[in-house]
């Protein structure tokens, strides 16, 4: 059975059986690129709360409503800014490309400007709205940017997982690796390490809550916590609706300008 | 004229009447519903270097105020100032309704419109007027004023078709002639300057503008053409007198606003880590001072052009942009009192710190042509959600030109805002 193949039984077998897999380990690339390909339907809308603790425990809570939509080769995501009041009405998009080495495409639009204006989205490390989580966290990393190693099985708060190791190929890029358990029933990632690039650990991600939701699984409550510094982040999704039908052009400098 | 101007308001309101109650195909059950009502209060400061003089002592309450009803917005936003302990008079800096269709929009009311790509220069954002009472020193968010128009939007796709008629002359405000913001004068004799004269209400002054945009993969890009009023009056020479030996002795200007087309366009794109920006337009006339020698009125009419090229660029949290503006007379003169070339730099850099709750900017224009520049960095901090303390200055450099000119109002200011 060839390596693609494999991924296709494995993921049947999640999506019909919802069973365990019986035959053998994986590769690490093959169980990350079965994450990414995971179904997750054609679009997405909801709510997300983002509650920031800082080293002192004090937290300030940002309000965002947001859709996405796969539509071809493209991800757009739209998020528009409900609170706190000082960012009300300020609304963000990101196009993905999946062709590799495309750069992804954004736009911001401050109400205070009343302009629409193209941003760069080269800052892929730097971190989103005063958050512990980069744009690259939240994005959609290709596995192809990582060599992955399969580490070892582990059983976490009862899911039995994978452990995998990724090492980005750019030696550059912002962390040394990372260290991904996945879990094989669901075939998503349950939690994850960060490594700086001088090798010491610096971030966790734990995946609080994964809910099934139009037959799919979706991670609705995650935490980051910065090790080094002491800070983490909630978020959490809400008012979560799957493949309601967005069409594509609400994507648009529009739906920026007027809000969701 | 204010019969037809009072007929035109009916009409408009009428309009606005008849469009509320229409029903929607857009409309979704998430569609917002009621009132809300946000906005911000703020306490500004601000001194000259050069004596300590006060120069900003203000208190601001910003309201913004939203219904929302089926396909239809209603937005106001009154303001209230309290400047140097005095209370001015309220203004609704904005008030219009909206109505909203699976393919348009329509606004109706006084209201804001902004266009172009560029920062901190007007090129082709010609709709709404300024208030340069303080030449570029508040935010640009106070320094436009809005217009009173009928905007109606078509969208198809990525593209969209914008449609303004502007009834209502709104000029752009000048300073003072006796505030610090007065800008120096290039008659050789003061110049006694009678009241304006203000474009007579009908349908023919009226401004019309278009714009197709489009926002897509790699690029954005827009293209525009409008009637316009020139928003800042150009002063026409009505009465002077020569005294040999000394020369001009007296003089008496009017000044005037007049009309013109514009076309014009803008565009960004996406190169790699950059945001590439362009946008110019084309003036079918503007008005420029001249010798009164050769030109009895003081000034020579000339089409004109105005552009910028820009890239921004985003490395470790600092996002960097710089722009380069040039004004070009076409049919140039010798008589001119003005340069052919006028170019100008900006320059912008801004960095968070803190987990986003330190904001350091500094934005600059720089002036090629007489070697000066207005620089305006500012500092942000926010110690809590929706508290903003904030402290910048305003520093002029040059003897001469649009910012050497202030060479003696540099200034420092503090404030707070709370926004809700």
């Amino acid at each position: 059975m060839n390596r693609l193949k494999r991924i296709g039984v494995l993921i049947s077998s999640i999506l019909l059986l919802g069973t365990p897999l019986v035959f053998a380990d994986p590769s690490g690339a093959e169980i990350m690129q079965a994450v990414y390909d995971r179904p997750q339907g054609q679009d997405m809308s909801g709510t997300l709360v983002m509650t920031l603790t800082d080293a002192r425990g004090g937290t300030r809570v940002r309000d965002i409503k947001q859709i996405l939509g796969r539509f071809g080769s493209v991800d757009k995501k739209l998020m528009v800014f409900q609170s706190p009041a000082d960012v009300r009405g300020t609304a963000f998009m990101n196009w993905s490309y999946k062709e590799e080495g495309k750069s992804d495409e954004q736009w911001i639009y401050l109400p205070a400007l009343k302009r629409v204006k193209r941003i760069s989205s080269e800052g892929r490390g730097d971190y989103f709205m005063g958050s512990d989580f980069t744009y690259d966290d939240l994005g959609n990393r290709h596995p192809s940017e990582d060599n992955h190693r399969l580490i070892r099985s582990e059983t976490v708060n009862g899911e039995d997982c994978w452990v995998v190791e990724s090492v980005p190929k750019d030696p550059k890029y912002m962390y040394s690796k990372t260290i991904t358990w996945v879990s094989k029933q669901k075939m998503v990632g349950v939690r994850r390490e960060y490594y700086d690039q001088k090798g010491k650990h610096l971030k966790d991600l734990t995946i609080e809550r994964v809910e099934q939701i139009s037959g799919f699984w979706i991670i609705t409550k995650t935490e980051m916590k910065n090790v080094q510094k002491n800070t983490k982040t909630v978020m959490e999704f809400s008012n979560v609706r799957i493949d309601t039908g967005l069409r594509e052009d609400l994507f648009s400098e529009r739906t920026l300008t007027r809000g969701l | 004229m204010k019969t037809k101007a009072r007929l035109l308001h009916r009409l408009l309101t009428l309009g606005v009447l008849a469009l509320a109650p229409l029903r929607i195909s857009a409309q979704t059950a998430d569609t917002p519903k009621g009132v809300t009502v946000n906005g911000y209060g703020r306490t500004k400061v601000g001194v000259l270097l050069n004596n300590g003089d006060y120069f900003i002592s203000e208190n601001t309450l910003n309201l913004r105020m939203n219904y929302t009803a089926g396909p239809t917005d209603f937005y106001a936003n009154p303001v209230l100032y309290e400047q140097n302990g005095v209370v001015q008079p309220p203004v609704l800096r904005e008030i219009y309704l909206d109505y909203h269709e699976e393919l348009f929009d329509l606004r109706v009311g006084k209201q804001q419109i902004i266009w172009g790509k560029g920062d901190g220069v007007f090129i082709t954002d010609l709709i709404s007027t300024k208030d340069l009472s303080q030449f570029l020193v508040p935010d640009f968010e106070e320094i436009r004023r809005a217009v009173t128009a009928v905007k109606f939007d078509l969208y198809q796709g990525y593209s969209s078709l914008e449609l303004v008629w502007v009834p209502w002359f709104t000029p752009t405000i000048s300073p003072d002639p006796s505030s610090i913001w007065a800008p120096s004068i290039s008659f050789s004799v003061k110049p006694t300057i009678n009241p304006p004269t203000t474009p007579k209400f009908n349908l023919g002054n009226s401004e019309y503008f278009a714009k197709y945009s489009y926002l897509g993969e790699s690029f954005d890009v827009s293209l525009m053409g409008g009637w316009l009023w020139n928003d800042t009056p150009a002063f026409t020479v009505i009465s002077k007198t020569f005294s040999p030996p000394a020369g001009l002795t007296e003089l008496t200007v009017q000044p005037e606003y007049y009309q013109t087309y514009v076309v014009g366009y803008a565009a960004s794109a996406t190169a790699g880590p950059l945001i590439l920006r362009s946008e110019g337009a084309y003036y079918g006339v503007k008005r420029y001072h001249a010798d009164l020698m050769l030109f009895p009125t003081g000034y020579a009419e000339k089409p004109a052009i105005q552009y910028l090229v820009g890239a921004d660029y985003s490395i470790a949290g600092i996002t960097m942009g710089m722009q380069f503006i040039q004004n070009v007379i076409l049919k140039y003169d010798s008589a001119l009192l003005e340069d052919r070339f006028k170019n100008t730099l900006t320059l912008v850099v801004s960095r968070t710190f803190f987990r986003d709750t330190v904001k350091a900017e500094f934005f600059s224009y720089v002036g090629l042509n007489d070697y000066d520049a207005l620089i305006k960095p500012k500092i942000t901090w926010t110690p809590a959600d929706g508290l903003e303390l904030f402290t910048g200055m305003y520093i002029f450099l040059g003897d001469s030109g649009d910012f050497g000119q202030y060479h003696d109002n540099n200034g420092l200011y503090l404030g707070a805002k709370l926004s809700f």
